[in-house]
């Protein structure tokens, strides 16, 4: 509790970090109040033809889409579908990783080395191409995005995780408490774990704002959640056959996008300069 | 020497990784027991009819037969037919490869020389109005989604203003195909006409990729220089009266770009994956345009192959990066 | 001792930080004499770094503030003249530098010969004075190779030609430092400044470096000014010792006198505190005060048993106790019972 207040008030000090969380706040807030906040709640599945393609205007602050839905509305419960993918992929790309990378790191033996030589396998190939392959495969679907997104990031806190746990065994304390005889399981949780969160959490806040990108990219290419699900990156890809005219079309769901990963960026940043001084001087300084 | 058994020990495990890529590429698109076959079939093909076609593709055989088939293939430089076209797979990567790599080596080229002198200010005025414009920069740079941006170039510059061609490569057939970087082959066609055409389509394409490349080299090259700035041999450098402008030109960039280099890896990554989208947009007859295609076309044997020559690529140019970082850092070569 | 190289007068540095301005050196006297070798001795944090640096013209620019004083090195004040003057004439020519750590002092990327070339490009002696530093002529390039070879052979490096040809990490701490001093004294200069030139060396090496700069010092008639907190090296190799206390200088005499009859209290402390045979190691009570609000007057008059009122008011002017042996101190002590 102290140190999450701790974080807070460091957090609110840094500008462009209490910038980042208040993006970040604004999607959650457009994500759970959506229905409240949409002037149009319905336009998540309703069509009115006659009313396609409209400019921003009072009545619809972002325009229309090629159905006559309101874009602003869509583009806050794309906040939900949003929030979905980027969490549950990052969640369990963590729950997989990273017990991989302590497993990897605390023992030295083949099963290690195996490990790791996997991760490092997937690494060898830019992710996007990886969960294109799987995405096509899958089937568009928001489960599939989900999955693509999982199997191909896991392997980033394996690395992560094995390379900072190679690191904490060397401390004095955690060797220390190997030859008073403490057991691998309360070694790995009680002394190296917490050790090496700060990291974990930095890598997985900047983490959301790329898999936010990929996630959007995959839905552009039509491998994400199939029409009329108001994926942000599906109504950009929507959009190009009605350029120039109905600029805001594209324009507004891009701007989602920019701003929410910017969110997730620039609080990652921040977090490292508080959590992880190592780091502090050499990219941000 | 030391050097020479890095590039040895890198070289070694090329080969294990791209066997590695490939049996993970073959899982993931094979994991799902799906029927391409029927799809090129057709609903009113006979059951014979989708034998003799599985057996063509080599599909009727076990997973584990048909996966070192395909390895076997892969080895010889076959990598299949497309489900789609018919046409061997690898004909269409190797026409379409020219069209990537000149796309990419231009966009690494405008990241390099844009990003290293905005790099390089950003950290001689650190915390100055600069610093901050420079740094709103970055950000966006690593936050923008590339197909966007992409749209919004050709939304202004294209639509609006009409300054550069929407879309495509070339206007026309193009240069004759010497090397297939046609800004090269058109020089050597003696065509201004042709490249300047050439060079005109590349704007867009060429900075929409360079974007967040650009953001990366400049935030390593700004965090590089700061450290060196801020290093022991600096201050030795100006105790001992060693003029300013020869200790940053001459020194530290050099170590700020040692540096840099190491993160080139990094870069190429991004401009990959953001090429495929970039590459979708303003129909650049590539790689990344052929996987779309394939997507679309549910083209399986068709993104195996694109999946494995990216990979090939990035672990090419990684490769390069190590070597490069060998050789330039004294330290590493230990 | 013969004339004055270096004085430095009523020196007022400070540093601005978050709180507030750290007055480092408060109105500062010192001085160096031609051919002689000064100890500037004290506890880190005490000043002796940033005397050194702002000798050299090297503070950090945006932080520290020049109150007053003056720095007359050769008749000429520094402080007065513009930054690419010194950087030109004095700083590496005149007046050249040791640093406290030969590793990172050397740029890893670069060879040591290369680095050497460099420094030599900007301040060989073959440069005439105020004659702009163009191209590197091939006859002077040759001539200073030649300086080069002779002077590491002269710190005593084994194979120089092999040594130019390494990377600064493929050479040990001892060798790197030798190189340090042969490039402290390629450009012939008149004082060499070393601060804290051994603290990252072993101490078996400690000895041998410190030997050779006395002796190449001698030699060649260089001044050396050289910080240290450790009062013996400081005996070994040192003509005369300043000692500073919380950025005061306190106390300034010959080696021998030092030892013998040191006058300031702090002086008399900081050498009882060197632990002795029949004493035991006994600290100094009190903490060194911080600099954003040091105690007014005599600087360590709250730690020090004869303070009086006239102590905390204004700081003790110079007093002379004996031959070249001055103090500041309104109570110093003339007996010798203190030595050690």
């Amino acid at each position: 509790m102290k140190t999450a207040l701790f974080l807070l008030r460091k957090l609110a000090s840094d500008r462009t970090a209490a910038l980042g969380a208040l993006l970040i706040l604004m999607l959650v807030v457009a994500a759970i109040a959506a229905p409240v906040l949409s002037t149009h709640p319905g336009d998540v599945s309703e069509f009115h033809p006659p009313e396609r393609l409209q400019g921003p205007s009072l009545e619809h602050f972002f325009g229309t889409d090629r159905m006559g839905s309101d874009i602003y509305s869509r583009i806050l419960f794309g906040a939900r579908i949003t929030i979905s993918i980027a969490v549950i992929a990052i969640g369990v790309s963590v729950l997989i990783g990273v017990p991989i990378g302590l497993i990897a790191g605390y023992y030295r033996n083949w099963v290690s080395d195996a490990l790791m030589r996997v991760s490092d396998v997937f690494l060898a190939v830019p992710q996007i191409v990886l969960a294109i392959a799987i995405a096509q495969t899958l089937g568009p679907s928001i489960e599939n995005v989900i999955l693509a997104l999982s199997v191909t990031y896991w392997p980033f806190w394996a690395r992560l995780v094995y390379s900072e746990t190679r690191s904490a065994l060397n401390e004095t304390y955690v060797e220390a408490s190997i030859a008073l005889g403490a057991s691998p399981w309360r070694v790995m949780l009680l002394h190296v774990l917490p050790n090496i969160s700060s990291s974990v959490i930095v890598r997985t806040t900047i983490g959301m704002g790329g898999t936010i990108l990929t996630a959007a990219t995959l839905g552009f290419l039509g491998l994400g959640p199939p029409a009329p699900t108001p994926e942000w990156g599906r109504m950009i890809a929507e959009s190009r056959e009605f350029l120039p005219e109905a600029w805001w079309y594209a324009t507004a769901p891009g701007l989602a996008i920019f701003l929410v990963v910017m969110g997730f960026n620039l609080l990652g940043d921040g977090l490292r300069d508080i959590l992880d001084p190592r780091t502090r001087r050499s990219v941000d300084g | 020497m030391r050097v020479l058994v890095l590039i040895v020990n890198r070289l070694l495990w090329f080969v294990p990784t791209l066997l590695g890529l490939l049996i993970i590429t073959f899982t993931i698109t094979h994991i799902i027991p799906s029927d391409p076959i029927a799809f090129i079939a057709g609903d009113n093909a006979s059951a014979e009819q989708i034998a003799q076609l599985k057996e063509k593709f080599g599909i009727d055989k076990p997973i584990p037969v048909q996966l070192w088939n395909y390895i076997v293939g892969v080895a010889q430089g076959d990598f299949g037919k497309s489900l789609y076209t018919q046409r061997p797979i690898a004909d269409d990567l190797v026409s379409r490869l020219p069209a990537t790599l000149e796309l990419t080596l231009v966009a690494v080229l405008l990241a390099a020389i844009i990003g290293i002198p905005l790099g390089v200010l950003a950290a001689v005025n650190r915390n100055s109005w600069i610093d901050h414009i420079l740094r709103i920069f970055t950000v966006s740079g690593l936050a923008i989604a590339a197909f966007w941006l992409a749209i919004l170039f050709q939304l202004l510059f294209a639509m609006e203003w009409g300054l550069t061609p929407l879309q495509g490569r070339v206007d026309g057939w193009g240069p004759d195909v010497v090397t297939g970087f046609f800004l090269i082959d058109s020089l050597i066609m003696g065509d201004w006409a042709v490249f300047w055409d050439v060079v005109h389509h590349m704007i867009l394409p060429a900075i929409t990729l360079a974007f967040p490349a650009m953001a990366t080299v400049m935030r390593f090259t700004r965090a590089g220089v700061l450290d060196a700035i801020n290093s022991n041999y600096v201050d030795y450098q100006q105790a001992m009266g060693v003029p300013r402008r020869v200790v940053i030109w001459r020194y530290v960039l050099r170590n700020a770009l040692i540096g840099t280099v190491t993160q080139l890896g990094l870069i190429f990554g991004s401009l990959i994956a953001n090429g495929v989208v970039v590459e979708a947009v303003f129909d650049w007859p590539g790689l990344g345009l052929y996987a779309v295609q394939s997507i679309l076309q549910s083209d399986y044997n068709a993104i195996m192959g694109f999946t494995l020559v990216m990979g090939t690529i990035f672990i090419i140019a990684n490769l390069l990066v190590d070597i490069t970082h060998g050789l330039i850092d004294p330290r590493e070569a230990r | 001792m013969g004339d004055e190289l270096l004085k430095v007068t009523d020196l007022q540095v400070g540093f601005s930080t978050e709180g507030g301005l750290a007055r480092v050196l408060d109105h500062v006297n010192f001085s160096i004499d031609t051919g002689e070798i000064v100890g500037l001795v004290g506890e880190s944090g005490c000043g002796k770094t940033t005397l050194a640096r702002s000798i050299l013209g090297v503070l950090p620019k945006n932080s520290a503030r020049i109150g007053s004083g003056e720095i007359r090195f050769q008749g000429r004040n520094l402080l007065a003249e513009d930054e690419a003057t010194l950087a030109t004439e004095v700083r590496g020519r005149q007046i050249t530098f040791v640093p406290q750590d030969p590793f990172s002092s050397f740029n890893p990327v670069f060879t040591i010969g290369a680095q050497i070339e460099e420094l030599m490009k900007w301040k060989s002696p073959a440069i005439e004075a105020g004659a702009r530093v163009g191209r590197y002529s091939r006859t002077r390039r040759k001539e200073d190779r030649e300086r080069v070879m002779e002077l590491l052979r002269t710190v005593q490096l084994p194979d120089p030609a092999a040594i130019l040809a390494k990377y600064p990490h493929e050479v040990s701490g001892g060798q790197r430092q030798r190189l340090m001093i042969a490039m402290a004294l390629l450009p012939e200069p008149r004082l060499i400044i070393a601060d804290e030139p051994t603290t990252a060396l072993d101490v078996t090496i400690q000895a041998q470096i410190l030997k050779l700069l006395r002796r190449l010092a001698t030699d060649l008639g260089v001044s050396v000014l050289f910080t240290t907190h450790d009062l013996g090296t400081a005996y070994e190799i040192c003509d005369r010792i300043t000692v500073m206390y919380a950025g005061q200088e306190v106390e300034s005499a010959p080696s021998d006198e030092f030892f013998a009859a040191p006058a300031h209290p702090y002086t008399v402390r900081l050498l009882q505190s060197l632990p002795s045979r029949d004493r035991g190691i006994t600290g100094i009570p009190g903490s060194i005060p911080g600099l954003i609000a040091p105690p007014p007057g005599c600087r360590f008059h709250p730690r020090c048993d004869l303070a009086t009122a006239e102590c905390s008011a204004t700081r003790p002017g110079i007093t002379e106790v004996g031959a070249n042996h001055l103090v500041r101190c309104y109570h110093p002590e003339t007996t010798t019972e203190a030595a050690p």
